[in-house]
């Protein structure tokens, strides 16, 4: 009879919807439209506002009041410039491209609650375009056919940067899609349902992310990783890549880009609310004080602080973080993101399957935690048992001298170490020097043209500089 | 089953049509096409519309895995795969096979019996969508109880497969005349 | 719930959500599984051992974990059949998926005891040559990524390097075969078919010597495996429009017409040509696997390129397996359908033996002609299969059972004539080898008359079996052209011991490298094997006799 109890439930999962009338249903698509551009205009404000003050400057004031009409000037002066398109490209996927990135981040929002049920010219609908039993299934379908925007952008430029920088995007946002895949499914067992309004409704009392910590944060990783932005911006990286799978691209079209960039971390911030911050849901002080915090149009209000909370948090991390270099960008993916997810994973599972057999909570607690310290307990036996120890006991090994190319990249000297002597030049007043007596000697009447034939004391010089630093090299390289 | 026929469409049987038209059209671009990146870009035409095929019958489940797996990973992958090998922007003709013609015998061979197969053995049958039969819960349920030895059978092949792609791929930091390393 | 929610009120904030109703669990018989449980236990053990224990001590551990896993699911199929699972107590297990009766325990032990003797040989160190530097090293690719030819190769090869996950691979090798004869509904079967082939697609390409030719045996094979693998999947697709059901006994029950066909097919009924075709697709997805004309292109590519350790493996088990799950799947679901498929595996069978045969005398390498041979043997099972009766199961059993060992020790036998670049498989290389190792060259003189099916070896016995079996089916006609195949395969078989013995040997021919106790264990078990069901085959046909009922 449990499975028919199921049953039941999942059919009543989206009664609600799917019976409104068609013009609220446009009505409500061209909201969110309308939403997503003003948020966007917002945005790239507040982020330039946002950087300045972090960098200790102004920022833009000059557009408007407070430089608030930035983002327009912006737009006019991007729609008036040339349209470029590379003699090299595939014009056809060139154009297509930004179409493909930005329609998808887009449609992920057909899902996403903005609020509970509210009445609109005498129809009660709630604040959500549609909803599917897999909701969230639906969002990850759609953001990842979003990635061929930027993989084609990349190809289609027919210049080697941008395929680099669209060959980094794919294996990013493929590698991430898994940690933040694992993630969700956390909180699907507990909410016991894909779709967005059911998790939502779910967290009435606690948000998931106070019961799902590692998942909000392994979440939150992962959504930085999917959108390309600063600290794992490495497919648009300009020290790098010039500008990455845009290089080529000008005018409306990297303007559609940035649109589709802007929206997507929109659209990650709203799941992330969704999934992890209790939807459209006031925080706990509100409600306790207000009642009526939770009904109504008034849920839109959180809801929208909560998608600025997550832009906040995105501008934030590209004003104080230096950008990851890729390979650890991917080690962080593959090595870290996703076994903690599948260990947390497996232990939120244990947890639902005791809650499920009915199991009282502090036995749970006991149970999982007690079985995570003897974990942890049993790991730190084996470090101090069978860990081997440095040779030489308690004798801290040399230091190995510093390497600036370490691993073929260039890396910069830690605290207490110290460059290697560059080769330099010799001092002004000696070359002036030199230069001043092999002109003597030009013209003192000698018949050789060859200012070459005599070795003159300032080649001499070089070429006793470049020996030493060669042979300083070579004696680094025979430390090594 | 009975009570319906074929006079009588409704939008989605005409959907299904046109989507279909879509998908095999895509499926015929992704084969006789000469760039070998837009093949894989019908190719995922060609998928896309499958899914929405899956979604008009009702398996929204199966539907977005198709999108999500197919289209947003295996296409994606496979594209990697040609960029970092060879990704020619225009034609490459040196691609192309002098067994067309007799691959495309096989093909249509093969389709032209499938087709009459199916086609004759279901002939009028009419079988009436009943709504959720493809929903998570219901595959759920069928996957972890009448067909949960497969399923983890499957995990089983997917291991293999992993290992057997470290095997292939990995490679020891090469230093000649160090025979065994501590460890990895 | 409302339990927890009452007892623990204080917490309540943090379990609001109701426990989701629970699926019902499903029923699994684990101790009826136990044999691919252990197998599959031992394969995990495997990789975590590559994963955590120290490189010097993996090939010790490996092996010792693959034989520990081996001897426990040996010992469980041994248990099962005592009590009487192969009998009385024959039924399907995890919700259909398994069945767990007679011939499925026979293969399975079949399988786990030709997997054990060809692990021996797979993990043979000692015939590489060897020098201060270089260690004992086996038959695998130091570094499989490196390019053939490349720099990269040759420090790896000098460095002595070897890798340690051919076993965990063969184990799940092993698990997808011990699946694939006991499968009880189309998609097991599909699966078990998928689990198998992956992990041999891969070791193909691992040869130490000869990669590029080893490289390119494991495209085909993979490229053509794939393939079948989509017909079988049409196939099953199309039975499964057929009869509404994936289960094997289900699909016999709607041929018979003892269960409703599917309910679509109720009101119209034309369903004959789904099963017809749907039945020959999986049947030719079948018969790739195992090496049967039209669709034996792969075999000898890949018996030739693959690492000769590797291949005796795959030519003996994996043949093992894919009769399982041809008799399972003729003689468990399409029984009624016998007048249909008896025709065309008359066609296939006449075809495989023949062309297996003559074209194996025209071949000039060991490992060609052997793979020809077995397709030849492919085709003698056939007439067995073709049977269709007890006799004809319990005869195919036997034959499987005999050759196995035949074609293990044959291979393990080819891995020690070696030159400079490695084995030396060309015929011409073979001759007077009699007169340098006459204990290696009579082995494989025993190995040679087995498959030649001379008598007192269990060759003989073997196709004394499956002939009688299939004459007594009615189908004399394919026993008369058996026996001609036969006589022509002789032919080639006796020349090359005539080649062995009778020619002079060359200045510059190979040596026969010493083997470890390994090697030297896996074709002393392959020539007693051949031996005792050649001399006292009666025990092992009265076992396969009792192992030979299909549960349904």
């Amino acid at each position: 009879m449990t499975v028919m109890h199921a049953q039941v439930l999942a059919a009543g999962d989206v009664s609600g919807f799917g019976h409104d009338p068609w013009w609220i249903m446009l009505i409500k698509a061209v909201a969110i439209v309308v939403f997503l551009m003003v948020s966007v205009i917002w945005a790239i404000v507040w982020e330039r506002k946002v950087v300045g003050w972090m960098q200790l400057r102004i920022g833009p004031n000059r557009t408007g009041p407070w430089g608030l009409l930035q983002s327009f000037a912006d737009a006019m002066k991007m729609m008036l410039k040339e349209d470029l398109v590379v003699k090299n490209a595939d014009k056809f996927v060139l154009v297509l491209a930004p179409i493909v990135a930005v329609v998808p981040s887009f449609m992920a929002w057909a899902v996403i609650p903005f609020g509970p049920e509210v009445s609109m010219f005498g129809h009660r609908t709630a604040l959500q375009l549609t909803d599917l039993p897999v909701g969230l299934l639906y969002i990850l379908a759609v953001t990842s056919v979003g990635i061929y925007g930027f993989v084609l952008s990349g190809w289609a430029s027919g210049s080697t940067y941008p395929l680099l920088g669209g060959l980094r995007s794919s294996a990013q946002m493929i590698s991430y899609e898994i940690a933040m895949g694992l993630s969700f499914a956390a909180v699907f067992l507990f909410s016991g349902s894909m779709s967005t309004s059911q998790i939502v409704a779910a967290q009435a009392h606690t948000w998931y992310v106070a019961l799902l910590p590692v998942s909000f944060l392994v979440y939150v990783i992962a959504m930085v990783g999917e959108t390309n932005r600063a600290p794992f911006d490495l497919p648009e990286a300009e020290g790098e890549l010039v500008s990455g799978y845009s290089t080529e691209y000008s005018s409306m079209k990297f303007g559609t880009f940035m649109l589709a960039e802007y929206i997507n971390m929109y659209t990650v911030s709203a799941v992330c609310a969704t999934l992890f911050l209790g939807g459209w849901r006031a925080p706990a002080p509100i409600t306790t004080i207000w009642a009526g915090a939770n009904s109504g149009w008034f849920p839109l209000i959180w809801f929208v602080i909560k998608l600025q909370i997550g832009l906040f948090f995105f501008i934030w991390l590209r004003g104080t973080l230096p950008r990851f270099r890729y390979d650890q960008f991917m080690k962080l993916g593959w090595k870290v993101l996703i076994p903690v997810s599948l260990v947390w994973l497996v232990l939120v599972a244990v947890v639902r399957a005791m809650k499920n057999e009915g199991w009282q909570f502090g036995r749970i607690a006991l149970w999982t935690v007690g079985g995570v310290l003897v974990l942890l307990i049993l790991a730190l036996v084996w470090d101090a048992v069978f860990r081997r120890k440095p040779a030489g006991g308690g004798e801290p090994a040399p230091e190995p001298a510093f390497d600036p190319m370490a691993g073929g990249f260039p890396v910069p000297p830690l605290p207490g170490q110290a460059l290697p002597p560059v080769p330099r030049r010799a001092p002004r007043a000696q070359r002036r020097a030199a230069a001043a007596r092999a002109a003597e000697a030009e013209t003192g009447g000698t018949d050789t043209d060859d200012g070459d034939g005599s070795p003159s004391p300032a080649n001499a010089g070089a070429r006793s500089a470049a020996t030493t630093s060669t042979t300083g090299k070579g004696a680094e390289r025979d430390d090594r | 089953m009975s009570g319906q026929s074929f006079l009588s469409t409704s939008g989605t049987e005409i959907a299904f049509v046109l989507v279909g038209i879509v998908a095999l059209g895509a499926a015929l671009l992704t084969v006789t096409t000469r760039q070998l990146v837009h093949a894989a870009l019908w190719l995922v035409v060609a998928l896309g519309a499958l899914a929405v095929e899956y979604l008009l019958l009702t398996a929204e489940f199966v539907a977005w895995v198709q999108v999500l797996i197919y289209v947003g990973a295996v296409v994606v992958l496979l594209l990697f795969g040609l960029m970092l090998t060879r990704a020619p922007i225009g034609p490459s003709p040196d691609a192309d096979s002098r067994h067309r013609p007799l691959a495309a015998a096989v093909a249509v061979a093969a389709a032209a019996l499938l087709v009459t197969v199916v086609a004759d053995a279901f002939r009028t049958t009419w079988i009436t969508l009943r709504p959720g039969a493809g929903s998570a819960e219901a595959n759920g349920i069928g996957l972890f109880r009448a067909w949960v030895l497969p399923f983890e059978a499957l995990s089983v092949l997917l291991l293999a497969a992993l290992v057997g792609a470290i095997v292939l791929s990995r490679r020891r930091a090469a230093r000649p005349g160090v025979h065994e390393e501590a460890d990895d | 719930m409302s339990a927890t929610a009452v007892a623990a009120p204080a917490v309540h904030s943090l379990w609001t959500t109701a426990a989701a109703a629970p699926i019902h669990a499903p029923k699994i018989e684990y101790a009826q599984l136990s044999p691919i449980l252990v197998v599959l236990g031992a394969a995990v053990a495997g990789i975590l051992v590559e994963a955590f224990v120290p490189r010097r001590a993996r090939y010790g551990t490996q092996l010792a974990v693959t034989l520990i896993g081996l001897a426990g699911a040996f010992a469980a199929v041994v248990g099962l059949a005592a009590t009487g699972y192969a009998t009385t107590k024959a039924d399907l297990a995890a919700m259909g998926s398994i069945a767990v009766d007679g011939p499925s325990l026979f293969l399975q032990g079949t399988l786990i005891l030709v997997t054990a003797v060809g692990v021996l040989a797979i993990a043979e160190r000692g015939l590489e040559p060897q020098s201060r530097e270089v260690p004992h090293v086996d038959a695998f690719a130091p570094q499989a990524a490196a390019v053939p030819g490349s720099e990269d190769e040759k420090a790896a090869a000098r460095a002595g390097w070897s890798t340690t996950e051919v076993f965990p691979l063969t184990l799940f090798a092993l698990s997808g075969m011990l699946v694939f004869p006991a499968a009880g509904d189309l998609l097991t079967l599909f699966i078990g078919l998928e689990i198998l082939s992956l992990p041999l697609y891969l070791m193909c390409a691992l040869a130490r010597r000869r990669r590029l030719l080893s490289q390119e045996s494991a495209v085909k094979y993979f490229l053509l495996g794939a393939f079948a693998s989509a017909f079988f999947l049409f196939g099953t697709a199309l039975l499964y429009g057929y009869a509404g059901t994936l289960d094997l006994g289900g699909i016999a029950k709607v041929v018979t017409g003892d269960a409703a066909p599917n309910a679509a097919l109720n009101a119209s009924a034309h369903g004959d040509a789904l099963l017809l075709i749907g039945g020959a697709m999986i049947v030719m997805g079948l018969l790739f696997k195992v090496g049967a004309v039209p669709f034996h292109a792969w075999t000898p590519d890949v018996y030739q390129g693959a690492p000769t350790p590797i291949t005796g493996f795959m030519a003996a088990a994996t043949k093992v397996a894919a009769f399982g799950a041809l008799l399972r799947l003729l003689y468990v679901a399409l029984p009624e359908m016998r007048w249909d498929w008896r025709p065309v595996m008359w066609g296939v069978a006449i075809l495989t033996m023949a062309l297996g045969a003559i074209v194996a005398v025209t071949q000039t390498d060991v490992k060609r002609m052997l793979a020809y041979s077995s397709i030849a043997h492919a085709g003698f099972l056939l007439t067995g299969v073709i049977a269709g009766n007890k006799q004809g199961v319990s005869a195919v059993l036997f034959y499987l059972a005999a050759y196995s060992f035949v074609t293990l020790g044959a291979f393990a036998v080819v891995t020690l004539v070696r030159d400079a670049g490695g084995e030396a498989t060309h015929l011409s290389r073979w001759d007077g080898l009699g007169r340098r190792s006459p204990l290696v060259a009579v082995t494989f003189a025993l190995f040679l008359l087995a498959f030649a099916g001379i008598p007192l070896t269990s060759g003989f016995s073997g196709k004394f079996a499956v002939f009688s079996a299939a004459a007594k089916g009615g189908a004399v006609p394919l026993v008369v052209v058996g026996v001609l195949c036969s006589a022509v395969a002789a032919f080639f078989y006796v020349r090359v011991i005539v080649r062995m013995f009778f020619a002079e040997p060359r200045a510059d021919g190979p040596s026969v490298a010493v083997p470890s106790a390994l090697t030297g264990t896996a074709i002393a078990v392959g020539a007693a094997a051949t031996l005792v069901l050649g001399v006292f085959p009666q025990w092992a046909f009265d076992l396969a006799d009792k192992a030979s009922v299909f549960i349904r």
